[in-house]
């Protein structure tokens, strides 16, 4: 097969948490992931990428992916790309993302489209290496996925897999929180909670009593989750080379108090004592003894006294793939446009040059 | 209170540990009990499922009621009910919880809120319907808790009672305890749509997945769904993951599993292990405060299955009461 390879990892189990129960977080069912993927491998298709590669799951999502690949066939509608899985072992758990990454990044796939929240794009993120990926939220927290129709996702990816955008304009570098727990090593691509409890439990936060610290790569005022704290205190953009940390205080004593978004739909006053800048590359721990670490809005693991806890802010960390940059250079391209010389014709219509 | 982690006081995760506990050794001591032929009739064990009848259950209160399946003696223990007495129901004698005529699959209290354990698969979430309408109708803040399994979340009966829950915003609670088979049958092959949030979301009513073998993730998101159904805010459903530790029937030589399955789930997925690991290693309870109440459990059980054995027959007489209705 020539061509460049897409891989596709389609979390089928995302936006199952208590977020449900507390706040009325979105569910995605699965018939509605495997749309995404359909709009996707169109965009994909479009875009003039033949060949995709996909984690397998035992959700659904393939019997509903090759059924409706085969009805589009047979109707002679949309052409697909050639779409194969992944052999490999499935587990239902977010070990399979991480086994897909890993696997694609052996095969040197161009790119790596992500179907998840916060938690499945930092699985794949800590195995996917130099592969840029491109998010789609269907998880329950997206601070890092952008909000985008798939059919675009995928054409821009497209155009970036096939050399059409160059480099330059096609890739992002990404900042990310690397966090080591004696010898465990953890990433977290938008933000790391400290909380008192000491148990993961039903892993999401909400509870500002609970909260201590947090440490955002970046934070945009549009933010969603723990970020949005400090995207409404003191924005960074993902591209900044720097971070923020908030320690916080109980509300009733805190010099200040910040109504935000810390998890879709749940509007919570948190009590704040101060918010810093942090450098690249300077390690820092956390000031609460004990306690759960929270990586983008999920509790992972738990420390006491005893454990050494450490938060490390990269740059350069990985890569995403720009669709607004890919999309916008394909515009400027008249890289859709069909007939010789329209763009010319449509340019001087709106009083510019070809 | 300080140096413990944990969202519940040390009296209540000994009292957590405790119900663990009982349950467990009550089914291992059935596996015994019924490979030697001391038991009429048929039993399903919940070994291996402690921790989601037990989180959800701390939340609960006597007046709150639950409906129970054909897996039902964890269900049953720890909402309360007398292990003596259930014992005895088990080996069909007149000091059962039913007279000693319901047996393993009708075990009920009503004084504990236990509707009773169910041999009719799905017949539990319209029973719990009905207690949770009642408790509405009465405003005394009581809830509902339906327990089935990924099998019997097929049936009709339950699809039916989330679309009613819903349309009247009871106070009832939908528990899939999904162990990954139906009897032989793998949730694999079994279950359209795949996901039991997916089908809450279609009725109108938020759904939860839970590591089932997580003792602290099922209390906490139990907890906030019991308050929720408490203040009004309509039911839930809340699946737990979860491994069966026996077969589907007693006797039952368990080929549909994959090679190793068996003992992987006793290795890395034993929720009372699990539970006990991490409560010992914060430093809360010690190994000698835990083997304490091993102990008690194991003469309790034991005690239990002498008394049962002991305990007379219902006479040929008492045959058709305790077993009809009358309204």
């Amino acid at each position: 097969m020539t061509g460049p390879v897409v891989g596709i990892i389609a979390n089928p189990v995302s936006a199952r948490d208590i977020r449900r129960v507390i706040s009325h977080a979105g569910c995605l069912q699965i018939t509605d992931r495997a749309g995404i993927v359909l709009r996707v491998l169109a965009g994909l298709a479009a875009s003039g990428v033949r060949e995709v590669v996909m984690m397998p799951d035992r959700s659904g999502l393939r019997g509903y992916l090759t059924r409706a690949m085969s009805r589009a066939e047979n109707a002679g509608e949309t052409k697909f790309p050639e779409l194969r899985f992944l052999d490999m072992k499935v587990s239902g758990q977010a070990a399979d993302s991480a086994n897909a990454a890993r696997q694609m990044r052996r095969m040197d796939v161009a790119a790596i489209i992500v179907l998840g929240g916060d938690g499945t794009h930092r699985v794949v993120v800590a195995e996917c290496g130099d592969v840029p990926i491109a998010g789609i939220s269907t998880g329950t927290n997206n601070a890092f996925p952008e909000t985008r129709e798939p059919t675009v996702t995928g054409l821009a990816v497209g155009l970036a897999a096939t050399g059409a955008v160059p480099c330059a304009a096609a890739f992002a570098d990404n900042k990310r929180l690397e966090v080591t727990i004696n010898d465990r090593q953890e990433i977290a691509l938008v933000d790391v909670a400290v909380v008192r409890d000491r148990v993961v439990g039903s892993r999401a936060i909400w509870k500002p009593d609970s909260f201590t610290e947090l440490f955002v790569a970046f934070a945009e005022p549009t933010s969603i989750g723990m970020s949005s704290i400090v995207g409404l205190l003191a924005p960074v953009k993902r591209g900044a080379p720097y971070g923020r940390r908030v320690i916080f205080e109980r509300p009733e004593t805190a010099p200040f108090r910040l109504s935000a978004p810390i998890a879709p739909g749940l509007m919570q006053k948190v009590g704040v004592q101060s918010v810093e800048t942090i450098k690249l590359h300077a390690p820092m721990t956390p000031t609460a003894p004990a306690g759960s670490l929270a990586f983008d809005g999920e509790r992972e693991v738990t420390f006491s006294h005893d454990d050494e806890v450490r938060i490390i802010l990269r740059d350069a960390a990985f890569r995403t793939i720009d669709v607004s940059a890919c999309m916008a250079h394909a515009a400027t391209k008249g890289r859709f446009v069909e007939a010789d010389g329209a763009l010319s014709v449509f340019t001087r219509q709106l009083g510019g040059s070809a | 209170m300080s140096n413990n982690p944990f969202p519940l006081s040390k009296e209540r995760l000994l009292e957590a540990y405790r119900m663990m506990r009982t349950i467990r050794e009550f089914e291992e001591r059935l596996h015994v009990d019924f490979a030697r032929g001391d038991i009429p009739g048929f039993v399903h064990l919940y070994a291996g499922e402690e921790a989601a009848a037990t989180g959800i259950m701390m939340h609960l209160n006597d007046r709150d009621r639950i409906a129970s399946t054909h897996r039902g003696h964890g269900h049953c223990i720890a909402k309360g009910v007398d292990v003596k007495e259930m014992m005895a129901e088990i080996y069909g004698k007149a000091t059962g919880a039913c007279r000693g005529k319901g047996g393993s699959m009708h075990i009920a209290n009503l004084s504990k809120g236990m509707m009773g354990a169910n041999g009719i698969l799905g017949a539990g979430a319209p029973l719990i319907c009905g207690a949770a309408l009642a408790a509405q109708k009465l405003g005394h803040g009581g809830v509902g808790v339906s327990f089935v399994g990924d099998g019997a979340s097929n049936q009709g009966t339950f699809l039916e009672s989330l679309n009613l829950a819903s349309v009247w915003n009871l106070p009832a609670i939908f528990v899939v305890e999904n162990n990954g088979y139906a009897e032989s049958t793998s949730v694999e092959w079994a279950v359209a749509g795949e996901s039991y949030v997916d089908r809450a979301t279609g009725f109108g009513m938020p759904g939860v997945s839970v590591d089932g073998t997580d003792f602290f993730a099922v209390y906490e998101a139990a907890g906030e769904i019991v308050k929720r159904a408490r203040d009004g805010g309509g039911p839930s459903l809340l699946e737990c993951t979860m491994v069966r530790f026996h077969g589907h029937f007693e006797g039952d030589a368990q080929t549909y599993r994959g090679k190793g399955e068996l003992e992987d789930i006793h290795a890395n997925k034993d929720c009372i292990k699990i539970f006990r690991n991490r409560v010992r290693e914060a430093g809360v309870v010690s190994d000698a405060e835990f083997d304490k109440i091993d102990n008690a459990v194991v003469a309790l059980i034991e005690q239990a299955v002498i008394e049962a054995k002991a305990a007379p027959l219902p006479k040929a007489a008492e045959l058709l009461t305790d077993v009809y209705v009358a309204y």
